[in-house]
């Protein structure tokens, strides 16, 4: 036992065992436990039957789709709106510490809360329309609708601050002078902004693209209360099967889900190997 | 007409004011420095030539041309940065070609002012590397490469090496003001260094708390500086009151010098330590209080009247001890200042 312990091999196991260990117990195992029951009848036999249908039913396929557009659109229009926003909070202008309090809000509010919002809000006979109502003009379909609307609007309201929080500090973390050598060169604001500043955000940029769109490409409350009946993306329809008792196709979408949040993380690292992420600092 | 011309900037902010009415002429082709402490403003004029801030009152002529309402990338200026300001996704090359692009000059004009610059900043062979690979002063010599090769009217340097060891500094020094005699471009030098402006400038513009103090040649500067804070800044100085009358004056422990110029009553002046001599005599005004032998020369403090001096003794043969008695000569007239208060000894 005392020899054991001054072996180099041992020490550094025991020394990882509280990290590694972790990981491997509340990440590794679920999800390994996950892939073993997505693999197995119920007589415990070899089955690939879970994936097959994933990529042969029509319903599953569309949910796929769907899962993916839920992930992808949202992310777009928070990133058009977020990227103007960072660049606006980094001006001077009044009230502008409140609005800087503001804005983070929607990050405080359940998923959940805000489909039930944009519900009252946005439907039919909700709140905006009988405000327009006197004035001769209707809501279009928003909630429901084939396009996702409501999901995307919901989506958007929640991403929206995050995405800003992290897009600002990206941008606040290029140095002053990198900006004013640029302009020095002759470059406008918008120049400046187009070739210097966007590329050396962009490791801030697409991160926030990623975490924001893994989370509303596995999101269920907002698709499932503002999202169109038909199609329904993986996360709705894996409720669905949980319900009906067929715990191994859940475990096979999982799988399929976080196969694709796994596939944009290691773009994501490709992507982001190159660019500005070591910063010139001079000699210290 | 000068090739620049600041005339009566000030800047403002809130309720204090950074600059009070500043005006510098600079002559084509000159190297002029801009030396001061921090926070004396220097910086903020800086800024303000760039076109990063904007003056509160006065103009700026460049070539005759008002540039002051301009943004900076009108401007014909630019800029070597202390903390260099590579763009750090982009190569040497691309670093260098950002601002001929930005102001579309053709691609065979760029190439060959790209060739050229990274020749005369010793860059050959570096094109390709990306910022992170290079040392600091290769860097520098890259953030230099890139404001030369836009030929402007003006350079500006913020003090451009003092991220810098000090031997790299030297070199880089030397190399800056043998390009400058290369290229001749109309420079503007910011440094709190003042070995760093008396090597490298044509002129020094002395600057203290946002106003001009007084501007020269380095050697006017050093020899005959007319404000007591010029005096203590540039090199070592031993500031004294004495009473005049005439070109005779009396120092406090009643020794008899020459001034300058003439002067009645009360007259301050600038001794350097170099232009004592110092003598050891039992019947000595002064004690030596310290003595550090630097080698070249020794340094030695000096106890008089409840004043201490400073005294540089270059060649001696042997050093005083401290403690002993000894009499200060001053060779020539002692420099009057035109100060009216005198500040604490530099």
């Amino acid at each position: 036992m005392q020899a054991a312990l001054h072996d180099r091999k041992i020490q550094l196991a025991l020394l990882l065992l509280p990290g590694v260990g972790y990981l491997l117990l509340f990440f590794g195992g679920p999800l390994v436990s996950a892939l073993i029951g997505s693999l197995r009848l119920d007589d415990g036999s070899f089955t690939l039957q879970w994936y097959e249908r994933i990529f042969t039913r029509v319903t599953m396929l569309r949910g796929l789709q769907t899962s993916i557009y839920y992930g992808v659109a949202p992310v777009i229009v928070s990133l058009l709106v977020s990227i103007p926003l960072a660049l606006l909070i980094r001006q001077n202008f009044r009230g502008r510490k409140l609005f800087n309090g503001l804005y983070k809000l929607p990050m405080a509010v359940p998923g959940i809360i805000v489909a039930l919002m944009v519900i009252i809000m946005a439907e039919r006979g909700g709140f905006i329309d009988r405000v327009i109502a006197p004035f001769g003009v209707s809501m279009p379909k928003l909630v429901r609708d084939e396009w996702g609307i409501g999901v995307i609007l919901a989506t958007v309201w929640k991403q929206i601050p995050f995405m800003t929080l992290i897009i600002t500090s990206a941008f606040a973390g290029i140095p002053e002078d990198i900006r004013h050598a640029a302009r020095s060169l002759g470059a406008s604001r918008l120049n400046t902004f187009a070739f210097v500043e966007v590329p050396l955000a962009m490791p801030g940029i697409t991160a926030a693209l990623l975490l924001t769109f893994i989370g509303s490409m596995g999101s269920y409350a907002i698709p499932d209360i503002v999202g169109s009946p038909s199609p329904r993306p993986l996360s709705v329809l894996m409720l669905f099967e949980f319900g009906e008792g067929r715990f191994a196709q859940v475990y096979a979408m999982g799988m399929v889900l976080s196969l694709f949040a796994v596939v944009v993380l290691l773009a994501y690292y490709a992507l982001t190997a190159n660019i500005g992420v070591n910063r010139t600092k001079g000699d210290e | 007409m000068s090739e620049l011309e600041i005339s009566n900037i000030t800047k403002d902010y809130g309720a204090t004011r950074a600059l009070h009415p500043v005006s510098i002429n600079v002559e084509q082709g000159e190297f002029v420095t801009i030396l001061g402490p921090s926070g004396c403003g220097k910086s903020t004029l800086l800024r303000i030539l760039m076109g990063i801030a904007r003056p509160s009152a006065g103009e700026i002529r460049l070539a005759g041309t008002r540039i002051d309402p301009l943004p900076p990338e009108a401007r014909d200026i630019a800029m070597v940065f202390q903390s260099y300001a590579l763009f750090p996704h982009m190569s040497v090359g691309k670093n260098l070609s950002f601002g001929l692009r930005m102001k579309n000059v053709p691609k065979p004009e760029r190439a060959r002012r790209i060739e050229h610059a990274l020749e005369i900043c010793n860059l050959m062979g570096l094109v390709e590397r990306m910022p992170r690979q290079l040392s600091g002063g290769q860097q520098q010599r890259v953030a230099l490469a890139r404001a030369i090769v836009m030929q402007p009217r003006l350079l500006l340097f913020d003090e451009p090496l003092s991220n810098l060891d000090a031997k790299l500094r030297d070199t880089l020094r030397q190399e800056l003001v043998d390009l400058h005699r290369r290229i001749g471009t109309t420079s503007i030098y910011v440094t709190h260094d003042q070995a760093e402006a008396m090597a490298m400038s044509d002129r020094i513009v002395v600057m203290d708390g946002g106003r001009v103090v007084e501007t020269g040649t380095p050697l006017d500067l050093y020899r005959a500086p007319t404000r007591a804070f010029t005096a203590g800044f540039l090199g070592q100085t031993n500031l004294l009151t004495a009473d005049a009358d005439g070109a005779r004056a009396r120092l406090p422990w009643g020794q008899l010098v020459t001034l300058s110029a003439p002067a009645k009553g009360i007259a301050r002046v600038s001794v350097r330590p170099e232009t004592i001599a110092i003598r050891q005599d039992e019947m000595g005004a002064g004690t030596v209080t310290s003595v550090s032998f630097m080698g070249a020369n020794a340094l030695y403090t000096v106890g008089i009247d409840e004043m201490t001096l400073k005294v540089s003794q270059a060649g001696g043969e042997s050093l005083i001890a401290a403690g002993s008695r000894v009499s200060l000569d001053f060779n020539g007239a002692l420099h009057l200042l035109k100060d009216r208060d005198l500040p604490e000894a530099a």
